[in-house]
């Protein structure tokens, strides 16, 4: 029987590059369902992913990332699909990898598989601003003290879930910077994780929900958040 | 006029207020019951202020305004507190609320498309 797939595509204000990044899923992964929630976007973002005869949910306002990615695994989790992926509406990553990204997770060896970056080392794929690769070793220290989990690339939102944690995040999923924390809550759930390398591109067009300034907040706001973790219960 | 009197009059025309907007249906019983407590509270001890000094007293205050100070710093608190909570609630309420208008309106495309309905 062949597994039920949805990629989630949350997409803000991507009319510029969201049809091409859907037609680019529809010739590489034609055998997955797609979904573009659209979080809110004042563009033609949603006109633009129809074209490409892509299902939209339209959220009726901004909920951040983490309500957008929620409600994609919410609808993998009541229509009962399989495998959820998440893939950024800007086009940083790449179609062509989500087959290696859910191949952990067919073959019954991973509940989350999370494409890394940092695992290939290509000096030719695209890495990020130092600030951010700064705060991205923080959070693999962080998780590594906590769970003794070490990942390469806890932010990286280019991820494939499994059926069981569909449901975990449909019920529960971060609010914004959702990416680090909710690897701490798969961990808690007893969930197995690990990554697999994937190069990501430059976006295309639009600008990175992450600011430069906004990196210290982010910080503090998700090791918050992961220590509150600590104290849920287990199960 | 008198500290008393003056007193009397306004915890009075908080509590006439916040009946008011009770019976206008402005403000459900549920929001309303700390202000009327409290007000009701005020009022009691403009028109008793020797229970004031008494309560003030015992538990270690010398000076009864220093004590009222004190409880409405408490209460002022307390009532910022609750209201963070009920927007909290607020909050998770409309985001579930635009989750599953945007799942609807998931499945109607998906009907749509699939030709099951027309648009």
């Amino acid at each position: 029987m062949n597994p039920k797939i949805l990629l989630i595509i949350p997409a803000l204000n991507e009319a510029g590059s969201i049809g091409r990044l859907l037609e680019e899923i529809k010739t590489t992964f034609p055998q997955a369902d797609r979904v573009v929630i659209n979080d809110g976007s004042s563009d033609l973002t949603a006109e633009e992913a129809l074209k490409t005869g892509t299902c939209v949910a339209n959220l009726p306002f901004n909920l951040g990332i983490g309500g957008a990615v929620q409600t994609g695994y919410q609808i993998a989790h009541e229509q009962g699909y399989d495998i959820a992926v998440q893939v950024d509406g800007d086009g940083q990553h790449d179609p062509k990898l989500i087959l290696s990204l859910i191949t952990p997770i067919l073959e019954d060896k991973l509940d989350l598989c999370i494409g890394s970056r940092f695992l290939d080392h290509d000096a030719s794929s695209f890495r990020s601003t130092a600030a951010r690769r700064f705060g991205i070793r923080f959070f693999c220290h962080l998780l590594k003290l906590l769970t003794g989990l070490y990942l390469t690339d806890p932010t990286s939102g280019f991820r494939a879930t499994g059926k069981k944690l569909n449901g975990i995040f449909a019920a529960y999923y971060p609010v914004d910077f959702p990416e680090p924390e909710a690897i701490k809550i798969a961990k808690r759930r007893g969930m197995r994780i690990g990554e697999v390398p994937v190069q990501m591109r430059e976006r295309r067009s639009g600008r990175s929900s992450i600011r430069p300034l906004a990196t210290l907040y982010y910080m503090i706001k998700v090791t918050f958040a992961i220590l509150i973790d600590l104290l849920k219960k287990k199960s | 006029m008198q500290p008393k009197t003056f007193a009397i009059i306004l915890t009075g025309t908080i509590l006439l207020f916040v009946l008011n907007l009770i019976r206008r249906e402005k403000m459900s019983f549920k929001y309303a019951v700390t202000w009327l407590v409290s007000s009701l509270l005020a009022l009691l001890f403009s028109i008793k202020e020797v229970w004031l000094q008494a309560i003030s007293k015992g538990v270690g205050f010398t000076l009864p305004s220093n004590f009222v100070f004190f409880l409405l710093l408490i209460f002022v608190l307390l009532f910022s507190l609750l209201l963070t909570l009920y927007i909290n609630e607020q909050n998770n309420r409309t985001e579930n609320l635009a989750q599953t208008i945007a799942k609807l309106d998931f499945r109607l495309k998906k009907l749509e498309k699939d030709g099951e309905i027309k648009s």
